[in-house]
């Protein structure tokens, strides 16, 4: 990262949790400003646009999900939940609601970096400037439409196209198994969770070494899929990461 | 005593004699006066009052009475106690008299028996009646007992007291419940278990019963009942309607002893809620500041002074698994009282098996990285119906089982599987293995072998909550080993739908 440091705000009203973060996220070169509550975190936001979002959804003042809602009716920064609650349906709410991903309390700080960082990367992503999504031996370039493995063409239908698209776009971030069928099979297949199923399986053996243990598309159980941390992550994150795992 | 019955039997005759005297005088009067001619079964009548109220002795001399008296009346042509015998079928009328008399008196007797028999079978039927009534209706034990010594004492006329175990520590204040010696003696004897039962004279003279409430349940206590002087043949009857108000009340008391068991269970289930809701709230109180702990812990490890310091790297490196052991620790709390208060709502979906597996060795890396890990993975295995998280976190019981109870270095096999109409999840390792009776335990909540106790931590939920999760998904855990340090097999048998997903060709 070259451009003037980037501004994190941190959302917890748990000044220990506080405490962490900012010596993590300071760490890895973030600017951090914190809220402790919910009205405190929206006139920060308004006041002082930040490059990232890390918001607790345990608040005293509201509940986490309305200040993502207030925030998304006219900001698109990147943002990561923190929740304790392992409640599955709820993470789904959220990132339908607009939330980039999602860590569960007690997380490793290198987990959510690697969140972070590549929330931040779809917003880069956004503005055209690096159409090649790389993971592992995979390039995905989102400009010609073309996969490659080694340098060598995949042939992929529209459909296994589309879906490959979408988690490229996304690449390091969930995306919700509804999220994708209303992209690629449209509005009425929100539930037929069978339809990924049964592509995932077919683009898996045209990307995977290993179909069975797979390494780029990646599986959260309930929730949606995500591609793999591609390679094209900030240098510092990346060495993190790899310290962690 | 015998001169009693002579006597009895003596008076009996004199008044049988007494009735054929009257009959006499009436069929007398009937002879003279309306011509009766053949009047001797007038003479039945008597025979039959005898029999009835006097019984058979006194009912036979009346019949031979009333013979003679027939004979002088009806048969003799001038009145007198001469038999004249006219024709051969007169000796056959008289004959068949005394046969008539003999067999009606005899039925007589045998039918006033019977009559009460039949009101003292409704006399007793309708005071055990009321004891049962009474004792249905007894809120305690106390009750029944107080229940048992006044019905006992109302049937004998004499009383009846009763003695609870540990009875020898504290003395009855009631003078009633004063009981001779050799009672005393008795009842210890019963309650030592060496005689079932006794019957005894006190030494004054009175017969005494002594027997438990209930032989089966020795804690119901020993009754011992004052009998008075009764006949000998009448302490058989009385024995036997003892017993019957005893099994009657024995039976309530064993209803009373439910209702309390009942209660009991009853206060040990909220006992447990609280428990429950105890585990549930200090669960969340202590994750917040374990989130810190964690977070801090991996915050300091890659901070470039510590990575820098081996030593330190590595014990930040500990700080943080132990957060992470210790926040797993919780989460099986968390998740035995979700169990427990039955909030384990399945929310199935199509699933590729495979993804199960993986998903749990992607997050489980860590605590695997010193085992030697083989998957072996069917491709092409059908899609399951299941909830995925619940199934997700059932396999990560077994995975953590299996690298907790088998040694480092030593190979985990993770294999997915069609199995018939089951797609079957298993995981097994080379460790501790299971003895049989190890092995028909597992999946119990708190099991643990007590040979691992002092080596190995643990709760002893995770297999429980696998077990408990993978059935709330319709599917079974087993687990087999071919014995003890012989390894372990732990599998998840996840049932195949009826109807497989379609396979839709919209490409």
């Amino acid at each position: 990262m070259t451009d003037p440091s980037p501004v994190v705000l941190v959302i917890d009203d748990e000044v220990q949790i506080r405490r962490f973060l900012r010596a993590g996220l300071e760490l890895d070169g973030f600017v951090v400003q914190e809220a402790e509550n919910g009205s405190d975190a929206l006139r920060w936001v308004t006041m002082k646009p930040p490059d990232l979002i890390i918001l607790d959804l345990g608040l005293p003042d509201m509940d986490g999900s309305e200040v993502l809602e207030r925030l998304r009716a006219w900001s698109a920064v990147p943002l990561i939940v923190l929740s304790v609650r392992s409640n599955e349906a709820e993470k789904v709410r959220l990132l339908e609601a607009g939330a980039d991903d999602y860590v569960v309390k007690p997380f490793g700080m290198a987990e959510l970096l690697a969140r972070a960082h590549a929330a931040m990367r779809r917003q880069v992503r956004g503005s055209a400037e690096e159409p090649v999504v790389k993971v592992g031996p995979l390039a995905i370039d989102l400009a010609a439409r073309m996969v490659t493995i080694s340098g060598e063409r995949v042939v992929l239908t529209p459909k296994e196209y589309r879906l490959l698209q979408i988690l490229a776009q996304h690449a390091g971030n969930v995306v919700t198994h509804q999220y994708l069928l209303k992209e690629v099979w449209g509005s009425p297949h929100v539930h037929d969770t069978h339809y990924l199923r049964i592509f995932v399986r077919k683009l898996r053996q045209k990307i995977e070494t290993d179909p069975t243990q797979p390494q780029i598309l990646m599986t959260e159980l309930g929730i949606g899929y995500r591609l793999a941390i591609p390679e094209t992550l900030g240098a510092n994150a990346a060495s993190m990461t790899a310290a962690s795992s | 005593m015998q001169l009693a019955v002579v006597r009895r039997e003596l008076r009996g005759v004199v008044l049988a004699l007494l009735m054929v005297a009257v009959t006499t005088v009436i069929a007398y009067f009937l002879v003279n006066y309306f011509y009766l001619r053949r009047g001797s079964v007038l003479y039945l009548v008597p025979v039959l009052l005898a029999g009835w109220h006097l019984g058979f002795l006194p009912a036979m001399v009346a019949a031979i009475a009333g013979l003679l008296w027939s004979g002088y009346l009806f048969y003799s042509p001038d009145y007198s106690f001469v038999f004249f015998v006219a024709q051969p079928f007169e000796i056959i009328n008289l004959v068949v008299f005394l046969v008539v008399a003999a067999v009606t008196s005899h039925l007589a007797i045998s039918m006033k028996r019977q009559t009460e028999l039949a009101r003292r079978r409704e006399r007793e039927m309708s005071g055990l009646y009321t004891f049962s009534r009474r004792l249905a209706a007894a809120p305690s034990a106390s009750d029944i007992y107080k229940g048992i010594e006044q019905h006992l004492a109302n049937l004998t006329g004499r009383k009846a007291v009763l003695f609870l175990p540990g009875w020898h520590t504290s003395e009855p204040s009631d003078p009633n419940a004063a009981v001779p010696e050799r009672v005393r003696v008795a009842i210890s004897q019963i309650e030592k278990g060496a005689t079932p039962e006794s019957t005894f004279d006190d030494g004054t003279g009175n017969i005494w019963l002594v027997r438990p409430v209930s032989q089966k349940a020795p804690d119901f206590g020993v009754i011992a009942i004052d009998l008075g002087r009764p006949q000998v043949e009448s302490v058989d009857g009385m024995r036997e309607q003892i017993e019957e108000l005893l099994s009657e009340a024995a039976a309530n008391l064993e209803r009373l002893d439910l209702a309390h068991a009942i209660s009991e269970a009853k206060m040990r289930a909220e006992t447990e809620q609280l428990r429950e809701a105890l585990i549930g709230s200090v669960s969340h109180e202590l994750r917040t500041p374990l989130a810190s702990i964690l977070g801090a812990a991996t915050v300091l490890r890659q901070s470039p002074i510590i990575e820098k310091d081996e030593r330190l790297h590595s014990l930040a490196g500990v700080v943080r698994d132990e957060a992470e052991r210790l926040n797993n620790d919780i989460q099986n709390l968390l998740d035995a009282t979700r169990i427990s208060r039955h909030q384990v709502k399945p929310r199935p979906e199509w699933i590729e098996p495979a993804d199960i597996v993986n998903t749990t060795i992607d997050r489980r890396r860590r605590r695997l990285a010193g085992h030697n890990i083989s998957i072996d993975m069917d491709s092409n295995l059908p899609f399951i119906y299941v909830d995925p998280v619940l199934t997700g976190q059932a396999f990560v019981q077994i995975v953590d089982n299996a690298a907790k109870y088998s040694p480092p270095g030593s190979t985990i096999t993770v294999a997915a599987k069609r199995n018939g109409e089951e797609v079957e999840l298993s995981v097994e390792d080379k460790g501790a293995g299971l003895t049989a009776d190890e092995q028909s335990r597992v999946g119990e909540r708190f099991f643990r072998a007590p040979r691992h106790s002092s080596t190995i931590s643990g709760s002893g939920l995770g297999l429980w909550i696998a077990k408990a999760f993978v059935t709330a998904n319709g599917g079974r855990l087993a687990a087999v080993s071919a014995g003890a340090d012989l390894g372990t097999t732990v599998s998840l048998h996840l049932p195949l739908p009826a109807h497989p997903v379609e396979v839709s060709a919209d490409d």
